[in-house]
């Protein structure tokens, strides 16, 4: 199982974190055209590669993160609270 | 035990404790240390079972875990590896895949059949009559291999474990037991698991040497503090080294889970002995090297009396000094490093009789022994992402270089002298702990106990061990005669050719077609043999055919351990043992355990209806939120506007999804200034809390808003009927529920029964006059035996959830995800006055716009059926008239004791939604009746009268 | 156009032959050479591809045809999955779908010349709740309208079916009904495929394995590189060559994203694995195929004897395959759940597959905004039952030019028109 570091909790069990999927911009709801906030909705690039998602830590501390992960080797960056830009690759925690 | 030998011979057996078991009805005896083999052998029976397609007779092939023909039934458990379990007091053994008996097995006929069964024959036939297969199929699976289930076996005891150690050896034989001591020296945690029942490896079958160093070293790594463990099995390994390990030694359980996160992960699994591929290789008495010197020096069993060895290294010139020792005639030994060799044996129907030599010489025995080389059971590492690379001069696969976490010593790497094994063992497990060491304190800074770590970061060491060698093999695979490549799955090398040639040529697709490698011996005997005959088919190296993935976990681990202690949790109000005690039928909703009933439901609804009821509704999600910026958040997150409501409001509320689809409902009260009481429905609770916290941290991280999740700590109760007011009135003295001062949708706080600091509103899901209390749950039974001591003259009787249920749908309320389903956006429900499209902005308001824009859309409508003794299904379909089209679908119904008729709440297309509509309903019977749309969702009182009085 | 050369004639008297004479079965199909210009291209070995591949060729005449896959035929989804087939779908436009399927997959064997092993042992979706049973009669009343054989039975019955089941009432998920589609059942998945792939190879088609596609070709569009919306795709490029086609037809799962995204086309996709795993065989017991929804399960029993179980798929996307051990021990809790006797049989093996989950549990076929660049993808769990019928109307799809009445309701447009299918509502766990 994968460790997911938390921010605030350090390394966790991913089964214990919720993930909350690819991140992406929530388009003005006043001013958006449908095809605009349904690729909000629905499309996703879903690359294999490395991806910003959204983590929430569920069982622990129940903050919101994002965090990069590449998503076919499971290798991690640095999480940031929102609002905060992603930082450098962070130490490897294997 | 005729067939057993004289001390010294037999180490691990303690010839003073006997134990008695049967074997196939017939009593027979064995001793402490014994494996159910070694002691069916002793006793002269060396058929143990019989081959899955031809029925051969099978015996002994490698007297270990991976004995691919030797799995029995003991008892209640299936398939059970005589080579490897341990002998107990009264096992009822017996073998597997023989009908009607070992002896005499009818389907051995298939046997004289075996070549028109080819490989994957099922594929070319029974495609007619189509209507026979079934009854084709019903034969075949006559044939399922594997022992019985008994159905009736209770879950006996099964447990888990968490470990969190710096450093797990898979494998204790002399490089495993060595890195073990070493990482331990290093002052790492270190657990080292032996799939064996005790530590040794091949030592333990070796000279008195051998021997004598596995017992030192074993004593070594206790005495050192290495945690132990034996008859366990390092089953898998998944990211970031979280490691799955069997232990089937744990005092008191059948089988534990051990699930532990090594910093470092030391593969030191050895080598598996290799069959050889020839023909009449399946006979019993033909058995690898390792076998014969296991079954002589560890068990003292004499496997046959007259023997031919074939070697091509030192484990068979090592299984020739045991057989001699053993006092077994040697017929012949053929080198094979001398360029002898033999091409086939031949017997009787139940033992090898003669070997026919490449020089086409025979030589008489009644034993084979056969030493041509090793897999390397990667398994652990492939887990890991390593993929195995083949070496021709040492005839095996090595790994190409698993990750920095995971290192590999021994036999997976390389040959050496038992001291050059230990060292490298040594050094393995030295470099292992330096890297533990650097992963823990990473681990450590990363967390709350950074404080605690203990100085700067260790080097991160690099791998400096002296590599072991690699001893030349000659490649050995099969000789020029076919012969059986998988026992378990009676998979021939001449099926592997046929399969090539018909174009299934790729280790994957042969795998496929044949069943090769997929049956319980996991491929560990049988992948390298596999590779090597399609290789040969396809007159290319082994090299180039490459190998197939081994796929957890690394040996088979019961269900039972997997789930461990079953414990599926429930949750319930503190007032569920009151409901118990007082005749409530319980039922399930979701997380939670609930009153359906008291008995009767309809009289509950009418005893409502017409004095006061109670009901515990503590399941209702409860979210207190706090902070200057709450009506923001209501705003945001429901469709109507929260901006005004004043302190002692309440309101309802709709959510929505970014889709527009509904997703939850319930009422939210203001208690003070910045202080407001949110109810969700109970399935939601914790996806709104969850769905509240990411708004607020991502989208908007400036509000202020404190959410707490009170669910529990306050236990609601709703009461409800004419008689509320004066029931909750003689309970509280300080709450004026004069119904001017307490108006409907209004809420107080107060005293109730003696407890303070209780919340009290007024809502309407039942449509009566209701007051729902929450109360601190530590009160709470009190305050419940409260209400019902001061009304029992009022007429008060406690209501489950069924009667709830009837009322809601009498006043036509609709429940989230009963009448609305995934694809109900906001406007199906008709509170389009609660859509406010005037707001900046909500959750799935442009959704809920355009699909309102539109038009476009079901609508949810009561309807009653027009003869009111029917009650039509909940899922029951409307159709257009006279058609099958479906356009709508009845989503709650009941009888309505209140009524005295049917009632439903529908789905229908906008164009059967106007009141007065004829709705044609197809009953789960099949019988049409006809429905009428309603004016109003409610059935009862649709004005509200009895709601707000 | 016809056939190249009929396949070798599979049949109990040709075993009965070569068996006498020791005479070895031709090819399956031929390693073929590689060109550079065929009439279509289609991405993807398994079930899909190769099902598209042998309609166009026998339906529509259609022959030269490539079928490119990276690694070898089946080694995808098409010999991953747990080879379930079921037509008891929610909405209407599902269970036509998946009927069709269910008919090719009955007649197949036949059709093929090719024993699939069709198991038609009925197929149990227990309800542990009163709003899951509410559902199950929903699906059951819609089925019985398309006429599928589709009724919901009490726990008496579903004992009777499967005495190894639990019907007790004081579990912790109790079985409190079930809908019982005795239609479904289990099939051979790896034959499913080789059929395909031979019947298709004996009309000429070209089965081109270990054949990587890097990049599809695409003028004229009005994104980067001339991809796109607008745009006309002209090949691929792979890695034994360029390929030029008129016609590209996506029919991958796991790698759907990342193949229409090389010609400029987004999917509403996010890509799970989808794990599975399988025990050592025992005597038969388990006749029928049984689902649960709440518990995330199912399960069946081989011919050979082995429990074969699958679950939902895994809650974090990945291209990963290496398997979780959470998925088994929630997987044994909940088989315990349900056969409380089964304890102590063992798991032999694991593995997983990738599946691309679309918003509305249901697939994206037809056109995209690229002219001549086709999807068949966003399978999700189910794709292995649709294969059949998709080939067959992905062919007619392509063929014609026109999107069939049958996948109509599954195009790509659906997600900016903000139509989506109603398979949400009961796909908790989708098998």
């Amino acid at each position: 199982m994968l460790l997911v570091p938390c921010p605030n909790c350090g390394p966790m069990n991913a089964a214990d974190l919720s993930y909350n999927g690819e991140s992406h911009r929530r388009p003005d709801p006043k001013t958006c055209t449908p095809e605009e906030w349904r690729t909000y909705l629905y499309l996703r690039e879903n690359p294999s590669g490395w991806l910003l998602e959204n983590w929430y830590c569920s069982s622990g501390c129940r903050r919101h993160f994002k965090i990069e992960r590449h998503t076919l080797t499971g290798e991690l960056r640095a999480p940031v609270l929102p609002g905060r830009k992603p930082g450098a690759t962070q130490g490897d925690m294997k | 035990m005729s067939h057993r030998l004289p001390a010294p011979l037999g180490d691990v057996i303690d010839r003073s404790s006997v134990i008695s078991f049967t074997w196939n009805g017939k009593k027979l005896q064995g001793f402490e240390g014994d494996t159910i083999a070694s002691a069916l052998l002793a006793n002269g029976e060396h058929i143990l079972g019989r081959s899955m397609k031809y029925h051969r007779p099978r015996g002994v092939l490698t007297a270990d875990f991976w004995d691919p023909n030797t799995t029995v039934q003991v008892d209640d458990e299936p398939n059970v590896r005589a080579s490897h379990r341990k002998l107990a007091d009264g096992m009822a053994v017996s073998a597997q895949n023989v009908w009607p008996s070992l002896k005499f097995d009818v389907k051995a006929a298939n046997g004289l059949v075996g070549r028109f069964l080819t490989a994957g024959f099922y594929y070319k036939t029974f495609m007619k009559p189509a209507k026979l297969w079934p009854a084709y199929e019903h034969v075949l699976a006559k044939f399922a291999p594997g022992g019985s289930v008994d159905l009736d076996t209770p879950h006996g005891r099964y447990d888990k474990r968490h470990a969190h150690p710096d450093v797990v050896v898979a494998g204790g034989g002399p490089s495993g037991m060595a890195a073990a001591l070493a990482a331990a020296e290093a002052g790492s945690s270190v657990m080292l698991v032996e799939h064996e029942h005790q530590l040794g490896g091949h030592l333990l079958w070796g000279s008195n040497d051998d021997r004598a160093a596995a017992n030192e070293l074993a004593a070594a790594c206790a005495a050192a503090g290495v945690e132990i463990l034996t008859n366990s099995t390092v089953a898998g390994r998944y990211e970031d080294n979280w490691i799955s390990i069997s232990q089937r030694s744990h005092p008191g359980v059948i089988e534990r889970l051990i699930k532990a996160r090594g910093k470092t992960l030391v593969g030191a699994a050895g080598t598996i002995e290799r069959p050889y591929v020839f023909q009449g290789n399946d006979l019993p008495g033909v058995m690898t090297s390792g076998a014969a010197q296991r079954l002589i020096r560890m068990y003292g069993v004499k496997p046959g009396t007259r023997a031919v060895v074939f070697t091509a290294n030192e484990s068979g010139d090592s299984a020739v000094e045991a057989l001699q020792s053993a006092g077994i005639s040697i017929a012949r030994v053929v080198d094979a490093r001398a360029g002898e060799g033999i091409t086939s044996a031949s017997g009787s129907k139940s033992r090898v009789k003669r070997v026919t030599l490449s020089d086409g010489t025979t030589v008489e025995c009644d034993l084979l022994v056969t030493a041509v080389g090793w897999t390397t059971p990667t398994s652990l590492l492939n887990m890991a992402g390593d993929r195995p690379v083949y070496d021709a001069d040492a005839a095996r696969f090595f790994p190409a270089g698993p990750p920095d976490n995971v290192l590999a010593t021994g036999g997976m790497i390389g040959d050496g002298s038992r001291d050059e094994l230990i060292a490298h063992g040594r050094a393995t497990g030295e470099l292992a702990a330096g890297r533990a060491a650097v992963v823990r304190h990473r681990l450590q800074a990363a967390t709350a106990r950074a404080a605690a770590v203990d100085g700067p970061e260790p080097d991160y060491p690099a791998d400096e061990r002296t590599p072991l060698d690699r001893a030349q093999h000659p490649e050995l695979y099969r000789s020029t005669t076919h012969g059986i490549v998988d026992y378990s799955e009676d998979v021939s090398s001449k099926d592997l050719f046929s399969a090539a040639g018909e174009g299934f040529d790729s280790v994957e697709l042969i795998k496929r077609f044949t069943t090769a490698t997929m049956g319980p011996s996991q491929g560990k005997l049988e992948t390298v043999n596999t590779v090597a005959v399609l290789a040969e088919a396809r007159n290319e190296t082994i090299a180039e055919v490459g190998t197939t993935v081994w796929r957890p976990p690394y040996a088979p681990i019961s269900l039972g351990a997997l789930a461990g202690r079953i414990n599926e949790p429930t949750r319930v109000s503190v007032l569920q043992p009151w409901h118990e005690a007082n005749g409530a039928t319980p039922i399930l909703a979701g997380q939670w355990v609930r009153p359906e009933h008291y008995g009767d439901p309809a009289a509950e609804v009418r005893n409502t209806r017409t004095n006061v009821g109670i009901i515990d509704v503590t399941p209702l999600g409860k979210l207190d939120l706090q902070g200057p910026d709450v009506p923001k958040l209501l705003n945001l997150l429901y469709t109507n506007k929260w901006m005004a409501l004043p302190i002692g409001g309440v309101r309802y509320g709709l959510m929505c999804a970014e889709d527009g689809v509904v997703l939850d409902d319930g009422v939210t009260a203001r208690l003070g200034e910045e202080h407001y009481l949110m109810t969700t429905t109970s399935s939601g609770a914790a996806k709104i809390w969850n769905w509240i916290e990411m708004w607020l941290q991502t989208e908007h991280p400036d509000w202020q808003v404190h959410v707490t999740p009170v669910t529990t700590g306050l236990t609601s109760i709703n009461i409800a009927g004419p008689n509320s007011r004066e029931l909750l009135g003689r309970l509280t003295t300080d709450i004026d529920l004069d119904p001017t001062a307490f108006p409907y949708m209004n809420v107080r706080r107060g005293t109730i029964a003696g407890v303070q600091n209780c919340i009290a509103w007024r809502i309407g899901f039942t449509g009566e006059l209701s007051y729902e209390i929450h109360v601190p749950s530590g009160h709470a039974v009190h305050v419940w035996e409260q209400l019902l001591d001061q009304g029992a003259d009022l007429g008060v009787k406690a209501f489950g959830l069924e009667a709830q249920r009837i009322m809601r749908l009498e006043k036509g309320h609709f429940i989230v995800g009963q009448d609305t389903d995934g694809l109900s956006k906001a406007p199906v429900t008709g509170l389009n006055p609660l859509l406010k499209l005037d707001k900046d902005d909500w959750a799935g308001m442009p959704e809920v716009a355009w699909t309102m824009e539109s038009g476009d859309h079901p609508v949810i409508v009561a309807c009653q059926p027009d003869n009111g003794s029917v009650v039509p299904e909940e899922a029951a379909q409307i159709l257009r008239a006279g058609t099958t089209e479906i356009v709508g679908r009845i989503t709650s119904s009941r009888m309505s004791p209140t009524l005295n008729r049917s009632i439903c709440l529908a789905q229908v297309t906008k164009e059967f939604a106007a009141p007065g509509t004829s709705l044609e309903v197809l009953l789960v019977s099949g019988e049409r009746i006809t429905a009428t749309v309603q004016e109003h969702h409610a059935h009862f009182d649709p004005e509200g009268a009895r709601l707000r009085g | 156009m016809g056939k190249n050369k009929p396949p070798a004639k599979y049949s109990a008297a040709g075993l009965l032959w070569r068996g006498l004479r020791k005479q070895s079965w031709p090819r399956v199909w031929r390693e073929p050479e590689f060109k550079s210009t065929y009439d279509v291209v289609i991405i993807g070995g398994g079930v899909h591809g190769l099902a598209t591949a042998y309609y166009l060729a026998s339906n529509h005449g259609i022959t030269n045809i490539a079928v490119v896959d990276k690694q070898y035929l089946g080694s995808g989804g098409s010999g991953r999955n747990t080879a379930i087939v079921r037509s008891n779908y929610l909405t209407p436009e599902g269970v036509a779908f998946y009927d069709r399927s269910l008919d090719l997959y009955n007649s197949m064997s036949n059709d093929l010349n090719l024993n699939v092993m069709f198991s038609e042992r009925g197929h149990l979706t227990l309800a542990h709740t009163d709003s899951a049973l509410r559902t199950m009669n929903w699906r059951a009343e819609v089925n019985k309208l398309q006429g599928i054989n589709s009724s919901v039975i009490t726990p008496a019955e579903i004992k009777k079916l499967t005495p190894s089941l639990d019907v007790s009432a004081d579990t912790r998920y109790p079985i409190l009904g079930a809908l019982y589609h005795p239609p479904g059942g289990t099939i051979r998945h790896d034959a499913v495929v080789w059929g395909y792939a031979r019947g298709a190879d004996a009309y000429g088609v070209d089965l081109h394995q270990k054949t990587e596609v890097l990049d599809i070709l695409v003028e004229g569009g009005s994104g980067p590189e001339g991809k796109g919306p607008s745009g006309k795709v002209t090949g691929v490029r792979t890695s034994k060559g360029d390929i030029h086609a008129p016609v590209v037809v996506n029919c991958t799962a796991g790698w759907a994203s990342q193949l229409s995204n090389m010609a400029g086309v987004t999917l509403p996709i996010t890509t799970h694995p989808l794990q599975a795993a399988v025990t050592e065989p025992v005597k038969t017991f388990l006749p029928t195929v049984v689902v649960s929804g709440s518990l995330h399960v199912y399960v069946s029993q081989t011919d050979r004897g082995e429990l074969v179980f699958g679950a939902s798929v895994d809650p974090v996307a990945t291209y990963n395959m290496s398997g979780t051990l959470e998925f088994t021990e929630e997987l044994a809790g909940h088989v315990l759940e349900l056969m409380p006797g089964i304890s102590k049989m063992r798991l032999l093996r694991q593995w997983a597959g990738l599946c691309d989950m679309t918003p509305d549990y249901s697939p994206v076929m037809g056109p995209t905004p690229v002219d001549g660049f086709y999807v068949d993808v966003g399978w999700g769990t189910y794709g292995f039952k649709a294969g059949p019928v998709s080939g067959e109307q992905m062919a007619a799809c392509v063929a014609n030019g026109t999107t069939p009445e049958l996948i109509k309701p599954f195009e790509l447009s659906r997600f900016t028109e903000g139509t989506l299918v109603g398979e949400k509502g009961a796909a908790a766990v989708g098998h």
